[in-house]
């Protein structure tokens, strides 16, 4: 419909326009006459306060306490982490890689390959398995002392700057470490942060999400109720394109079943088909040898 | 209308950065938002995405919450429902996903098994809107219902109903008409 619709038609539209049901064809056109309009302004505020209402018919229903303990779970953490991503002064100081990836790296995740982040394009035909760089993991409660960690290394840090002759390698240290608590949270809270909820087909139900940074190609990878690999075993992570399975390295889950791990690589938005976790031999296949017990399609 | 005091007080600890406030919220009112995300959605996973998605706007658009302009549960379900709809329309444009939820069902839902998770104010609400609902015709109840809850746009809902356009239009507009109007009766009514 084009843009000089009359008042009478446009008055005709304004409830679906309160329902955002009215089809696209027609809404450019209605919007236009509304935006200089007041009598239509003030109409459509009244029929979208009656809409507001209309959420009331749908009944309340209680959340299965697991689900909404571990909705509750996250949101807190997120918000604290929020912030004090949002009060932190900015830091100056980038840690050069070679210093921050062995001062971050934990004891329960093998990276696949070591080659530095970088920018390629897919091949269809190769397995990318050693391009995706993993940088760190942690345990889920490292990632909720993250908050009282980076102030402690705050603190640290202005400390030894105020002192004379404090050595630079423990100053990198420091800010490499304080460097890699924001940039968890930046990853877990940025605005362009796409959210995927991997489930499973096994008894002990694992969960697990990820959290895909596009500004910065980073990918988190949060997992709850994981049950320790089998002997000579580990858990792989792979992100799926509808032309290859790119590994983000192996992991295994801490004593009670969590892990965070951290990767990054960058892919184009449009080309994530689904998240996978496998269980794979010791060091990790250069591609899944087992079906995925934990996946989210996107 | 004006917003529960204690809703207002979480909201400016939310603002401030207290994100116990959220979890408190969240306590209070996560039965709301899930029961109209969980009708606007079929799947669990996508149903406890939204939930936490709303709630984290909250979270992030907590100082722009003005008391003044609704009840806080009112803020939150258009949340939730707007949530909601983006998940349920980008479902369908990806995988064509039938409507979800009960489509068509008549809400004429009673209450005498209670609203778990509402306070006083909103089991009125709910009641008052209930009630409304009843009272229009079940053509035009359809036709709001499956673009409230269903996320269809018109043109979705004709082809779906295979009623013409134009007809869709005309039962959409009487019906958010006489909600409207009802809503007004009752709300008289019960004050």
């Amino acid at each position: 419909m084009s843009e000089d619709m009359t008042h009478e038609a446009v008055r005709e539209a304004l409830e679906a326009l309160a329902l955002d049901a009215l089809d696209a064809s027609e809404r450019d056109g209605v919007m236009a006459h509304v935006a200089d309009c007041v009598t239509c302004q003030a109409e459509l505020a009244a029929l979208e306060t009656t809409v507001g209402e209309l959420a009331f018919a749908a009944r309340p229903l209680a959340m299965a306490p697991g689900q909404r303990d571990r909705v509750r779970f996250r949101l807190v953490a997120r918000a604290a982490a929020d912030r004090d991503a949002a009060s932190a002064p900015p830091l100056h100081v980038e840690p050069r890689r070679e210093e921050r990836e062995p001062a971050s790296r934990a004891a329960n995740v093998t990276p696949i390959g070591a080659a530095p982040t970088v920018r390629r394009r897919m091949s269809g035909s190769v397995w990318l398995a050693m391009a995706a760089s993993v940088i760190a993991v942690l345990g889920i409660g490292a990632f909720l002392n993250a908050r009282a960690e980076r102030d402690s290394l705050r603190e640290a840090v202005q400390l030894a700057a105020t002192e004379r002759g404090a050595r630079a390698a423990a100053m990198d240290s420091l800010r490499a470490s304080l460097g890699d608590k924001d940039r968890t949270i930046a990853n877990l809270t940025g605005e362009n942060v796409a959210m995927m909820t991997l489930t499973s087909t096994m008894p002990e139900a694992p969960t697990g999400r990820m959290f895909w940074d596009q500004a910065h190609d980073a990918w988190t990878f949060v997992g709850h109720r994981l049950p320790a690999p089998k002997p000579g075993r580990t858990y792989q992570l792979w992100l799926v394109t509808p032309t290859a399975k790119i590994s983000a390295g192996t992991f295994a889950p801490s004593a009670n079943g969590e892990v965070m791990m951290r990767a990054t690589y960058a892919l184009a938005k449009d080309s994530l088909a689904a998240v996978a976790v496998t269980d794979e031999p010791g060091a990790g296949s250069a591609q899944p040898t087992t079906t995925p017990f934990l996946v989210a399609s996107k | 209308m004006g917003a529960h005091p204690d809703d207002a007080v979480l909201l400016r600890r939310m603002a401030a950065g207290d994100e116990q406030a959220l979890g408190i919220l969240y306590d209070r009112w996560n039965a709301l938002v899930h029961g109209v995300v969980a009708r606007m959605l079929r799947e669990a996973n996508d149903v406890e995405d939204v939930v936490e998605e709303v709630f984290w706007q909250a979270w992030r658009q907590a100082s722009r919450f003005d008391p003044t302009r609704g009840a806080m549960q009112t803020w939150l379900l258009t949340i939730a429902r707007s949530r909601a709809m983006d998940r349920a329309r980008s479902l369908r444009r990806r995988r064509e996903d039938p409507l979800v939820g009960d489509d068509g069902q008549v809400v004429t839902e009673q209450t005498a098994e209670g609203n778990p998770g509402l306070d006083a104010e909103a089991s009125e609400r709910r009641r008052i809107v209930v009630a409304a609902l009843a009272d229009l015709p079940n053509e035009q109840r359809e036709a709001l219902e499956l673009g409230y809850f269903g996320g269809l746009s018109q043109s979705e809902i004709a082809a779906r109903t295979g009623q013409p356009l134009g007809t869709v239009k005309t039962r959409m507009r009487l019906a958010l008409q006489k909600l409207r109007s009802q809503l007004q009766i009752l709300s008289e009514e019960a004050q």
